[in-house]
């Protein structure tokens, strides 16, 4: 598209310190006709009152046993493999999750959102198919352009990490638990017995052209005459957010890139993973990022160039 | 503004003609430009003039879309690790056989570039960490996506009873693999011979082989054939 011109001005207006009764605008909004909306007087809120439960305090208590006090990582499936134990002779199926070019974006702060979050990004994208919108916001950011990105709620101001921060495997240490959230594969359009277990009709015994099918959708007069809302039938299957909770990391490698985690984690191979402490096993004592890499980041971060 | 077009053009001479043709085409172009651009300032065009052979295609390639627009500044990309290590299982699965398998024994006498390797047909003896060894004739070799996973399932009768075990090469838990017998006659032809489970092909039970090759391990020279089969332990008796 060709750029806009800017609208022609009829004259130069002198500056208001000179002449504060002309107009500025010619335009005629809300604001200029209206008196903005006072705030409510905050009568219910108060240090002596109890927290009201409407309130982001009260709202960021409730969570506060559920959210990981760190950040995650946005890794990609590669794929499953096993792993041996030496001593006991133990083969334990894991699933290799690579961490590519994961970095912090952005942070929430409670003040200005009203809740604790870090946004962190992975993989790169093509600069000419990224919106201008949204290549400013990087650039704002300070950060490369990233292919996905994700939210990681953390419980207070303690989990924050400096936007830029390269996330590596690191992050998570052999032993711990983590929760993996991802997109399942898709199913498609499944059928009953897939989707919801039915039981089909038998294979043989005069059966005719009907062994997989619903059989009846629901009662007769008596249940409304009607099939009921939320009746389970055939449809689209899969593809949708799955959570794995309380996976063990087996094995850590930073070079390599890998997180290895014993058991299977939903999607299909080259899938986004979300990775998180998890909610439901001791929390980690593992610190991030480590001393050596806020140091490096206190030496000399390249500043990037303010946007023209 | 109308062109007067030459008045005389001599056939004879065909180079002039063409060349009086391109001068009246060039004069005719010079003149709609001016036309139009005296007439519809608006749709003159902002960008800068079109590379020679310029095509609508090569718009979209070469990015004008952004011309007269502000600048944003992009950052490079960090290096990736999923380009540097594209196959973390191929790293991960080489990690592992480093400590299973330093010597290559096992995979060596699986793999299919070895002429003297495990065979289906051939009757092999399992010695584990932990129980009694186990023989019997191989019926299949898994070697899936995963090396690591590689695993055969013999076939023995036991007391009249047919038993058939699978057991994973670089389990730690299996601490010896040897060819008790080669397949006799000719090659198996199948990968699977699960037809050994029929009472027509079932070889019964390999104690009978089992217990002469060890005694003549025992006795006998020592170990040459089975392709490197085992990790060179001295065998103890049965």
């Amino acid at each position: 598209m060709p750029p806009r011109q800017t609208p022609a001005r009829l004259f130069a207006v002198p500056p208001t310190f000179l002449c504060p009764s002309i107009p500025r605008q010619q335009l005629r909004t809300i604001l200029s006709i209206t008196k903005p909306i006072p705030k409510p007087s905050r009568f219910n809120a108060s240090p002596h009152l109890p927290v009201l439960g409407t309130s982001h305090t009260a709202a960021l208590a409730r969570k506060s046993r559920t959210l990981p006090l760190r950040t995650g990582a946005l890794a990609i499936k590669k794929g499953m493999t096993a792993l041996y134990d030496t001593e006991s002779a133990k083969r334990t199926p894991c699933t290799v999750l690579q961490l590519d070019r994961v970095q912090v974006l952005g942070i929430k702060t409670r003040k200005e959102h009203g809740y604790w979050a870090l946004q962190v990004g992975a993989g790169t994208k093509e600069a000419r198919n990224v919106t201008r919108p949204e290549r400013g916001h990087y650039a704002k950011q300070g950060v490369p352009l990233k292919r996905h990105v994700a939210e990681f709620r953390v419980k207070d101001e303690a989990g924050l990490i400096p936007t830029g921060t390269n996330l590596t495997a690191d992050l998570f240490s052999v032993g711990q638990y983590i929760d993996a959230k991802a997109n399942s594969r898709g199913m498609g359009f499944a059928g009953g017995m897939k989707r919801h277990g039915f039981h089909g009709q038998p294979a043989s015994h005069g059966n005719s052209l009907t062994h997989r099918a619903m059989g009846s959708a629901g009662a007769s007069q008596g249940s409304g005459s009607r099939v009921l809302p939320g009746k389970k039938m055939a449809g689209r299957m899969g593809g949708e957010q799955v959570t794995v909770q309380s996976l063990r990391v087996m094995s850590v490698d930073r070079e390599l890139g890998i997180v290895v985690v014993a058991g299977a984690v939903p999607g299909p191979k080259g899938c986004v993973v979300k990775v998180q402490d998890a909610i439901k096993k001791p929390w980690p004592d593992a610190v991030w990022p480590p001393t050596e890499v806020v140091e490096a980041m206190r030496e000399g971060v390249e500043k990037v160039p303010a946007a023209a | 503004m109308s062109v007067t077009p030459s008045t005389t053009r001599p056939l004879a001479n065909l180079k002039q003609a063409i060349r009086q043709c391109r001068a009246e085409r060039a004069q005719h172009r010079r003149h709609y430009a001016a036309a139009t651009e005296s007439l519809y300032p608006s749709l003159q065009t902002r960008y800068p003039p079109p590379t020679p052979g310029f095509r609508p295609s090569q718009a979209i390639k070469q990015n004008r879309f952004e011309i007269g627009l502000r600048k944003i500044p992009v950052i490079p990309p960090p290096p990736s690790t999923a380009k540097a290590v594209p196959d973390p299982i191929a790293s991960l699965t080489s990690l592992q056989l480093s400590t299973l398998d330093p010597a290559s024994f096992r995979r060596r006498l699986f793999s299919a570039l070895n002429p003297d390797r495990a065979r289906v047909g051939d009757i092999l003896l399992v010695r584990l960490k932990s129980g009694e060894p186990f023989s019997g004739v191989c019926i299949n070799i898994r070697a899936r996506n995963s090396p690591i996973d590689t695993a055969v399932l013999l076939r023995n009768n036991l007391t009249r009873v047919a038993v058939e075990m699978w057991f994973k090469i670089f389990s730690p838990g299996v601490s010896g693999i040897e060819v008790v017998r080669r397949k006799e006659g000719r090659r198996a032809r199948r990968a699977k011979l699960y037809y050994m489970r029929l009472p027509k092909h079932d070889i019964g039970s390999v104690e009978g082989v089992t217990r002469t090759y060890l005694r003549g391990r025992q006795g006998g020279a020592p170990t040459g054939g089975g392709g490197g089969a085992n990790k060179g332990k001295k065998k103890s008796k049965n």
